[in-house]
């Protein structure tokens, strides 16, 4: 029983690393736009599609197949910006999220029209045994996956905390109409922050796809349902809440999975995001979101 | 007409209920992803009402419009209150826990010597009462759109009334509506319980038309096409969301011009007209000036 939660736990934190990362993305964009970017998983499906398509037909290995992966979400991530958001920069919200939405359409039919096949194979990280620490297994990608989402992490910190575009992008976030009079140059940090949460999202998506050794196009509306989630729970706009949220996301499915089998486990993420909204707890709607 | 453009004729005015409910909801300034559960309540159970237990179409209807505008008022509840993203997600919730709820769906009945009715993912099949009762796709049609004519002159006539300005201002400035003494929740309220009716309404109407339903017929693809087609028709009148509707439905299926391409094209379309209409075509300057101009 304990060894069980424990090994869930294992497992769901691995998990909530990669929803962590997608959580990251759209606190990112949230943060200095307020606007939530539905086109956000599709783009990052984009990339995968894209690294998909070259190991097909060219058998790149694995290292290329993450750069076309981050190159092809930040591609479609720019597209999506210039598209949907930078026009509607101070107007309507609702307008900008279904642009969004109808570029998210795009994206699957591009996705479905170029490689039809409902399935594809995509190699694995790492195809061995996994590691078996006593009664325990953990699964090399899993590690894997994990660490590269802490170093992730660490780099993001290091953008945001210790560099001038870092700052830049903060005095955003916190106060936008000040920033631009101290003479920042606001549109074009919106765009380098797309870049940045879109290359995120990459390498969370290749994390994800190399983990499973396969993609559908069902990939772009599981990012963007799974990242949007754990952002709503770890408070929207926070950015170690976005941390948090993916890693209690990740907890809360495995735990669920294995109680009440994979039905159970959606319908009580969707529950616990719908009861804490509704009780308005307060780590939860302290930022505005017009 | 052949059957083909009856089937798409019919689908246009089905999709337009969901429509109208996404639109109600952003007249009073709120955003839903959520009206697809609606219309998922409104389809399992008029289908369970006339194809299990014999109801006539009618009436099951309107039970289910009960259960339709009952389930939104309660999810509304304790969520009207919330704003922007916060309510955007909270109907997310709900609408896929209803998605999961008919997944995990089984109320199988013995009809006619076999079992019927919802059978989890394997779906609900052989809801056929317009069949059953010999009506003609052509009948169906007229019914459908009879129904939504009445619909829009009830709005059209709500819209011109003292209510339809309180919705309008509650949508517009919810603190200035409260400071001249508008109950703002009472008011959303009873504007989500009418958009739960809606949608219900419309539920009842694809079951029957499609004799078919399973839970993925009611994911959040729906929900967010429906938003779509109100803001690309316009938030200005009643009229917009059909027009949401027609342009991608009537247009782009009914043509097959753009065949395998459709969603690239309507996307890049409607990604470009909000740069310039970001309130959809038919936007309140818009109807202003046609009323003007006809007048």
């Amino acid at each position: 029983m304990l060894a069980d939660l424990i090994q869930n736990s294992l497992d769901g934190v691995t998990a909530g690393a990669a929803y962590a990362l997608f959580a990251l993305g759209f606190t990112l964009i949230f943060g200095v736009l307020r606007r939530a970017n539905l086109a956000y998983g599709p783009a990052i499906m984009f990339g995968c599609y894209a690294a998909t398509w070259t190991h097909l037909n060219f058998g790149a290995g694995l290292l290329l197949l993450a750069v076309i992966t981050i190159a092809g979400g930040v591609l479609a991530g720019a597209y999506v910006e210039r598209l949907c958001f930078a026009p509607h920069r101070g107007g309507s919200a609702i307008a900008a999220m279904v642009a969004s939405f109808a570029l998210w359409m795009q994206f699957e039919e591009l996705a479905t029209i170029v490689m039809p096949r409902h399935l594809y194979a995509f190699p694995a990280l790492y195809d061995g045994p996994p590691l078996e620490l006593g009664p325990f297994t953990l699964r090399i990608d899993g590690l894997v996956m994990l660490a590269t989402a802490i170093a992730a992490c660490a780099l993001l910190w290091w953008i945001l905390y210790r560099s001038r575009f870092g700052l830049a992008v903060r005095a955003v976030i916190e106060q936008p109409a000040a920033a631009s009079l101290a003479g920042i140059n606001v549109p074009w940090v919106l765009v380098r922050v797309f870049a940045l949460a879109s290359a995120l999202g990459g390498v969370a998506g290749y994390l994800v796809v190399a983990s499973h050794g396969q993609i559908t196009p069902m990939l772009g509306m599981w990012s963007t349902l799974k990242g949007l989630l754990a952002m709503m729970l770890g408070g929207l706009g926070s950015l170690p809440g976005a941390v948090l949220g993916g890693l209690a996301l990740g907890l809360i499915e495995a735990h669920s999975q294995w109680f009440f089998g994979p039905q159970w486990r959606d319908l009580i993420a969707y529950l616990l995001l719908f009861v804490l909204l509704a009780a308005r707890v307060p780590w939860m709607t302290t930022r505005s979101a017009s | 007409m052949d059957d083909y453009a009856i089937g798409v004729l019919t689908n246009i005015g089905l999709f337009s209920f969901l429509a109208l409910s996404a639109y109600l909801l952003l007249v009073a300034g709120e955003m839903s992803f959520g009206q697809q559960a609606f219309f998922g309540v409104g389809a399992y159970a008029g289908g369970i009402l006339t194809a299990l237990y014999g109801w006539p179409l009618p009436l099951a209807a309107l039970a289910a419009m009960a259960l339709g505008a009952l389930a939104q008022f309660l999810v509304g509840l304790p969520t009207l209150r919330l704003r922007g993203l916060y309510f955007a997600m909270a109907t997310l919730a709900a609408a896929e826990m209803f998605r999961i709820l008919f997944e995990l769906f089984h109320w199988r009945v013995e009809r006619n010597g076999e079992l019927a009715g919802p059978d989890g993912t394997q779906g609900f099949r052989g809801i056929r009462w317009i069949f059953e009762h010999g009506i003609e796709p052509v009948h169906y049609l007229i019914l459908v759109y009879a129904l939504l004519a009445v619909i829009l002159l009830l709005l059209v006539w709500v819209e011109r009334s003292r209510l339809g300005a309180v919705l309008r201002g509650v949508g517009l400035d919810p603190e200035l509506a409260a400071s001249v003494g508008i109950d703002v929740q009472k008011a959303k309220l009873g504007v989500a319980a009418a958009a739960g009716a809606l949608a219900a309404l419309g539920g009842v109407l694809y079951a029957h038309h499609n004799t078919y339903i399973e839970p993925r017929n009611f994911d959040i693809m729906l929900g967010v096409h429906s938003l779509a087609y109100a803001l690309i028709g316009g938030l200005g009148t009643a009229f917009g969301p059909l027009l949401g509707v027609l342009l991608d439905i009537g247009v782009l299926e009914g043509t097959r011009f753009f065949h395998g391409y459709r969603m690239i094209v309507f996307g890049g379309l409607v990604a470009v007209l909000l740069v310039f209409r970001p309130r959809g075509l038919l936007d309140e300057r818009m109807v202003l000036w046609i009323r003007r101009r006809f007048s």
